[in-house]
């Protein structure tokens, strides 16, 4: 526990660098990803989130400033830049629509097989993770194209599974879902995590998303690395995510506003069970003032 | 590599050029190439080069956009000239060397071919660089129109070509999107023999297929909702207006095919 699994120093992207349409992707970030966390990214639209992933697998390579794997540096040896995307397995936006084969099980099969194992063991897997998402082996013989726009996500969310990758990152997972298809999304990220004890990472812009199954938040803003912390520690910084046109959780704004009518009240509140027994405690001590 | 395609660039200017009618345009794009065609010596092709090169300079698109447009096809203009230069049969032997002989028609003929290469593909990129898409299809549209006599569909075949124009900066995202998404899953798309290589596209082949159809489902979906019915019942939003500098273009083209025509008449075939 608690060793370093990925590490970024001073990583910077520019894009079109050299010409007058240059821009700062992502600036000098300084991050270290620890074993077994369950990592929030946040941050606003063109706050450089999704080029910071796709430099977490080497899809893109910094213009300056190094990403480091187990305390190697991913781009030591070019060749072996596939080896690395099967170790920090990444799935992209509405990753439903990068699905080609005619049947789940094949579509699973693709990384396992780009990663040369035996038949046996990939099988294996894809029963395995086919679980993980949320769905049974009778889909496996279904096509994806006959499956819902939910079961889609999750069976290419597998099919990234299916690589047992030591850190899962998954780029806005709950995309266009409805509540429902959220819910069951983030549980089904929980869940993963707990079964597995693999790192995950996930984008969501939904703080209430976050604050309910992360044990860790990274805000992105002005492609900055703005915190890296507990959700607690960063929520502390109301004012200054709201700035950067972010939103902390309803019920944790509701306790903040409290604390500041003067209530005694702890301000670290997420979900509703939290919220009663914080409400109940401060009812017994009399409702009253400080 | 795949951003490098000029098909459909537009470079925004208010040029002469830019002003003219797209019809006019598309007219004076084929009588440049009929006057390419023609051209039999090289005093009429120095006319020719002359009408070129006023027309790059009225457009008042940079030198270095039409020399982007011809980078793709030097391959084809240097193989073009080196096939003409050694098949080409003369009696005014330059040089000969084991079974390869240079004559001096063999020259002519090469230059001839190589001028006139590069010479459409810049006259045609005088019309892509100072013509939005949608009015060149507007132009085709209203340049076929005869055609509906023969109940051609001649608006729908518009539409379409509109509509194709419009999805190929669409479809490149798509596919930058999709080969990350397959990368990630450690597809290989640099090594490995011809025949793998190819087997590799698929993933990303299919994904495009699909949401290509998706796509043309949706934009049907959404034309249906502002009742497109198509046809002859729909009026423009932009009037085309045949000027009279579009008459005097023309005119000048005619004068400078004439010319031509005379140059050849009057100092001979040189090809």
């Amino acid at each position: 526990m608690n060793s370093t699994l990925l590490e970024t120093k001073n990583l910077t992207y520019v894009y079109s660098k050299g010409t007058s349409s240059q821009v700062h992707a992502i600036r000098d970030i300084c991050l270290k990803i620890e074993k077994s966390e369950l990592v929030g990214v946040i941050g606003h639209t063109g706050s450089g989130k999704s080029t910071l992933i796709q430099h977490l697998n080497g899809l893109l390579k910094g213009t300056s400033g190094t990403v480091l794997l187990d305390g190697k540096d991913i781009w030591e040896k070019k060749s072996d830049i596939r080896k690395v995307r099967f170790r920090v397995g990444v799935c992209f936006q509405y990753p439903e629509y990068q699905l080609f084969e005619d049947t789940v099980y094949k579509d699973i099969a693709f990384g396992p097989t780009n990663m040369g194992l035996d038949r046996d063991e990939i099988d294996r897997r894809i029963r395995e993770v086919i679980y993980y998402v949320g769905l049974d082996e009778s889909y496996l013989e279904k096509s994806p194209f006959d499956l819902s726009g939910g079961e889609k996500r999750r069976v290419a969310i597998a099919g990234v599974m299916a690589m047992q990758p030591e850190i899962l990152i998954l780029d806005e997972p709950c995309a266009g879902l409805d509540p429902k298809g959220r819910e069951t999304i983030l549980s089904m990220i929980k869940d993963y995590r707990e079964k597995t004890g693999s790192t995950v990472l996930f984008v969501s812009h939904s703080m209430e998303d976050i604050s309910k199954i992360a044990t860790k938040v990274l805000v992105m803003n002005e492609s900055r690395l703005a915190y890296y912390d507990t959700v607690d520690e960063v929520f502390r910084h109301a004012d200054e995510l709201r700035n950067m046109g972010l939103n902390i959780p309803r019920l944790t704004k509701l306790f903040l506003m409290l604390r500041e009518k003067g209530y005694d009240v702890n301000t670290n509140v997420y979900t509703l069970e939290k919220a009663k027994q914080e409400l109940l405690a401060l009812l017994s001590k009399g409702g009253t003032d400080k | 590599m795949i951003s490098d395609i000029t098909i459909g660039q537009y470079y925004k200017g208010n040029s002469f050029i830019h002003k003219l009618d797209a019809r006019a345009k598309i007219l004076l794009t084929v009588l440049f190439i009929a006057m390419i065609f023609m051209c039999k010596n090289f005093l009429s092709l120095g006319l020719t080069f002359v009408f070129v090169v006023l027309s790059v300079l009225l457009s008042a698109v940079p030198v270095k956009m039409y020399l982007k447009s011809l980078k793709p096809i030097i391959p084809i203009v240097i193989f073009t000239a080196v096939l003409n230069m050694l098949y080409t049969g003369g009696e005014t032997v330059l040089y000969s060397f084991w079974k390869i002989t240079l004559t001096a028609e063999g020259l002519t003929t090469a230059a001839f071919f190589a001028a006139r290469i590069v010479l459409i593909i810049i006259s045609s990129s005088i019309l892509t660089y100072t013509t939005v898409p949608t009015m060149l299809t507007d132009a085709i549209e209203k340049l076929l129109s005869p055609l509906k006599v023969f109940k051609i569909p001649v608006h729908s075949l518009a539409m379409m070509m509109t509509l194709a124009l419009r999805f190929i900066p669409t479809l490149i995202e798509e596919i930058g999107k999709i080969t990350n998404a397959q990368k990630a899953r450690g597809a290989d798309f640099e090594s490995g023999k011809l025949l793998q290589r190819i087997k590799a596209i698929i993933p990303i082949i299919i994904p495009l297929v699909v949401s290509s159809f998706r796509r043309a489902a949706e934009l049907a979906d959404a034309m249906n909702c502002r009742c497109y019915t198509g046809g002859n019942t729909r009026t423009r939003m932009k009037q085309m207006k045949f000027c009279f500098k579009d008459f005097v273009s023309l005119l000048v083209f005619c004068i400078g095919i004439a010319g031509v025509v005379l140059l050849n008449i009057k100092f001979g075939a040189v090809i």
